[in-house]
């Protein structure tokens, strides 16, 4: 889905890498200047006007793309905000005002119509996304064709045909060309920066898995609703142009849903989600159906329709990433070269040398006070007025049975569910007490956490993954990658940095899962069950691992189901049963405790331990 | 107040024609969890069909059902097994792009035959006016409404009573585990989207000598069923019947005061409500907050 050659680093270091670079570049810089070059080459209106086409809907699907494949938002009402550019290009330029000005009034009316729309929608996701969009665009249609004193109803608008560039209406095709490429341009350009800045990988991490992208401090509601006005903005300065090119716009046309369905085709065909794709995407499609058009005239109503359902349906069938997934395959890629390098450069290791020094800080004060937690999950009492505090360096255990509040603790000191009475407190940088509400609250005032059930960003590599636990640090998205690759060595993950997460093996993904909170530099580290399910020469590893992050002066609490590293990392121990604190002390104590015996094996083994 | 009783006399049978149209597309979701955006190309094409077969053959609507039921529910199990099936573990939007893909595809191959002309089935006496004091109605659309409430009983009653009917409920309830028991699921879901076609083609022929078709037709119906399988809380078939009722009589009631070309913000309003504050549907339980684990 993401476009791992523009993630990738610059191949410079790398004499071969240069080829491939080389190799795409020319792609793409040829393409563009064909899309300019071969219309005033033959000098065709008809081809022009397939050129234009062709950049229009390159513009447009780019634009739909930031929205519907960086933050995999399925938008099928995307005509609304091109309706908007349309419309406020063809009344202001009646009341004699330049669609230059009026694209950027239409942009960001436009943007702000995206940011109402999406900002109830957030919750929605795939299907019913797709759903509330569709319906979102009827009831801008259905407006449209009401509002008879501003859109003129159903018999549309037009405005006088006064020629030049003023007002953007020609003669010849030519300058009309000129504008939508560089329009064009300007929504790959802005794609591309985004793609390329925290936004995208924010984006891309809150598609792939939006609670982990919560946990390491994105905020998720922001950075979707700066792509929907950005797409939109886009979409409508487009919209704009498309208004004058064509001097006439009614209801049918502007918000249409067949229109907006053609957009989504477009990228999707090219690749969703990469840069580039939708324009291929455009380029290949377009030109078929225009000449086709040409060629068959009036007889050929429904044509365009149908060969594009049709392509629709072969491509989720048999190429569902898309053409640039091709274009990836074929086109030497620098990231074979790149693995060697890193396995060169750097053998995994812990560095054991940490270790064996000992380093230990004294454990400090209280960092973070969990007070009289309460929670009921309909007749269930689940935490019933638990409290504990954390020290400064220390590692705290909590144990018990399956079903007793563990991870349900967890979610509630960490922001992830709210609970019914009682207070979590952090003791944040300047040493003043707070108490955050949300996730990104709690990861911002330094509390990181992993999941019981890892939670990769499963499109992203290994590297990105890391990379965006660091966000929240670095301004700049090469020092979180600098900072990624750091982690990634201490933690073993380096010959893995440039697989992608969904590739990765259950005990590597656990790695993952804790390299992604570190980048975050907590002071305050949750570990919900991270020794679960991995061998026992990993799990020795496991251990000397977190014994490493001890003694940096991290402060942890882990849930751990596996007693042997519970009883060799913890300095205290909690046992919870039926969500209430069952023992607490030191591990050999604690386990030596009868109700503990109890609550894990039943009332007999508690009686034959006493025997 | 005449004029009330006659709103939702409308109202009532309007929702019982929606409430046909929708159960199939709810049944498929449920079932399948995918959502079916070439439902309505499936009617319009029944209703084609009914127009050609009663044109040529001259015989009454109703009698096409023979034809068109079976020929749809096989139409319906190859669209499930050669498209659906394929794409079952593949991102959510292809599957999206799968059945739209179809939509567009079947809406124009029937404009490249048939152009964008209306097509009048013979009403063949559905539409004699019946006066039930207070208002009057057609024949056809009373026997829409019987035939709806006996398709959501019988449905009903499949689901619950029969073998496979238990087996399809299992299937939806969890598919693994069904697996594990036996089922064969991939038969399951072809014979459930078979069936919910099937019953969409029901209802073309009952519709076709009420409505002209053409082909965005489907599209206009597709809409509010969206909007009513959303409403009785996805998947759920009692809960689409009264859900199509609450909309034909919204449909009927702000047709009446706003106009017909204001009733689609209604309708598509109280779709967004539901949308965002009970996606769960109107009826459905309120969905509880997973908690992240």
């Amino acid at each position: 889905m993401n476009d791992k050659t523009i993630s990738s680093t610059p191949a410079r270091n790398h004499g071969g890498g240069m080829r491939w670079l080389f190799n795409k570049k020319i792609l793409f810089f040829a393409t563009l200047a064909s899309l300019i070059i071969i219309p005033i080459g033959v000098g065709d209106d008809y081809i022009y006007h397939i050129f234009i086409t062709i950049c229009l809907f390159a513009g447009l699907s780019t634009a739909w793309n930031i929205v519907g494949g960086y933050a995999g938002q399925l938008s099928l009402g995307h005509a609304i905000y091109y309706g908007i550019g349309a419309y406020t290009g063809m009344l202001m330029l009646n009341s004699g005002v330049s669609p230059w000005i009026s694209m950027f009034v239409g942009a960001i009316l436009a943007a702000g119509v995206a940011v109402a729309i999406s900002y109830p929608c957030f919750k929605l996701h795939g299907p019913f996304y797709a759903l509330a969009s569709i319906a979102f665009l009827e009831v801008f249609h259905v407006i449209s064709l009401n509002w008879v004193g501003l859109t003129g109803g159903a018999n549309g608008v037009m405005v006088p045909l006064e020629m030049g560039w003023s007002t953007m209406i020609f003669t010849e095709r030519l300058p009309s060309l000129v504008i939508v490429f560089g329009l064009m341009s300007f929504s790959l350009a802005v794609a591309w920066v985004i793609r390329r800045s925290k936004l995208g990988f924010q984006l891309i991490a809150t598609r792939e898995r939006e609670s982990a992208a919560r946990g390491a401090a994105i905020r998720t509601v922001h950075v979707r609703l700066y792509a929907a006005a950005i797409s939109a903005g886009l979409t409508a300065m487009l919209g704009t142009f498309h208004g004058s090119y064509l001097t006439y716009i009614e209801p049918e046309s502007a918000f249409n849903l067949t229109f907006s369905i053609q957009i989504v085709l477009f990228a999707l065909v090219g690749g969703l989600g990469t840069v580039f794709g939708p324009l291929y995407g455009t380029i290949l499609l377009v030109p078929i159906t225009e000449l086709a058009r040409g060629w068959l005239g009036s007889s050929a109503i429904g044509l365009h329709g149908f060969v594009y359902g049709v392509v629709l349906i072969l491509v989720v069938l048999f190429m569902p990433d898309g053409i640039m997934s091709l274009i990836q395959r074929y086109l030497p890629s620098s990231r074979v070269r790149r693995l060697d390098a890193s396995v060169e450069n750097s053998v995994d290791h812990v560095p054991l040398d940490d270790i064996n020094k000992p380093t230990r800080p004294p454990i400090g004060e209280v960092v973070l006070k969990v007070e009289h937690l309460d929670k009921h999950f309909g007749g269930l009492h689940v935490t019933n007025d638990l409290s504990f505090d954390l020290h400064k360096g220390e590692v705290l255990g909590i144990i018990g049975p399956n079903g007793a509040g563990k991870t349900t603790v967890f979610n509630m000191i960490s922001g992830f569910l709210r609970a019914d009475s009682g207070s979590v407190a952090v003791l944040g940088e300047d040493g003043h007490f707070i108490s955050p509400k949300t996730p990104g609250a709690f990861a911002r005032s330094g509390v990181g956490r992993t999941f019981q059930i890892v939670q990769p960003f499963a499109a992203m590599t290994v590297e990105e993954n890391i990379m965006v636990g660091a966000f929240y640090r670095f301004r700049s998205v090469e020092e979180c990658r600098k900072a990624a690759r750091e982690i990634a060595s201490e933690l073993g993950l380096n010959r893995f940095l440039d697989e992608e997460a969904r590739n990765l093996p259950i005990g590597g993904l656990k790695r993952l899962e804790v390299a992604r909170v570190m980048a975050m530099r907590p002071r305050i580290l949750l570990l919900d069950e991270v020794m679960a399910g991995i061998n026992p020469a990993d799990l020795r590893e496991a251990i000397e691992l977190i014994k490493v992050i001890r003694n940096s002066g991290i402060s942890i609490i882990a849930i751990e189901h596996v007693m042997q590293a519970v009883m060799e990392l913890s300095d205290r121990v909690i046992v919870i049963s039926s969500g209430e604190i069952l023992a607490q002390g030191k591990p050999e104590e604690v386990v030596k405790n009868e109700a503990v015996i109890e609550a894990y094996l039943g009332k007999e083994a508690s009686d034959a331990s006493n025997e | 107040m005449e004029l009330i009783f006659s709103l939702i006399v409308n109202g009532l049978m309007l929702g019982s024609l929606y409430a046909m149209v929708s159960v199939g597309l709810t049944l498929i979701f449920g079932i399948t969890k995918v959502i079916n955006f070439a439902h309505g190309e499936f009617m319009m094409i029944g209703m084609m069909l009914t127009y050609i077969i009663t044109t040529y053959l001259g015989i009454h609507p109703y009698l096409t059902l023979v034809f068109i039921v079976p020929l749809l529910f096989v139409l319906g199990i190859l669209v499930q097994k050669y498209l659906i099936e394929p794409l079952r573990n593949s991102d959510e939007h292809v599957q999206i792009f799968a059945t739209v893909g179809l939509s567009i595809a079947m809406i124009n191959l029937v404009l490249m035959i048939a152009g964008s002309d209306n097509f009048n089935t013979p009403s063949s006496g559905m539409r004699h006016t019946l006066d039930l004091g207070l208002a009057t109605v057609l024949t056809g659309q009373v026997v829409i409404m019987l035939c709806s409430i006996f398709m959501v009983g019988g449905l009903h009653l499949f689901l619950t009573r029969t073998q496979m009917g238990r087996a399809i409920r299992a299937t939806a309830q969890n598919r693994n585990a069904a697996q594990l028991m036996g089922i064969n699921v991939s038969r399951i879901n072809m014979v459930t989207f078979g069936i919910g076609i099937a019953c969409v083609g029901i209802a073309a022929v009952l519709l076709s000598p009420l409505y002209p078709v053409n082909a965005q037709t489907g599209q206009s119906f597709v809409l509010i069923a969206f909007v009513i399988v959303v409403m009785g809380g996805l998947g759920s078939i009692t809960g689409a019947f009264f859900a199509a009722l609450i909309i034909g009589l919204v449909d009927s009631f702000t047709g009446f005061y706003l106009g017909s070309s204001l009733k689609g913000v209604a309708v598509f309003g109280i779709f967004l409500m539901i949308l965002i504050f009970r996606p769960s549907g109107l009826f459905g339980k309120a969905r509880k907050l997973a908690h992240v684990s």
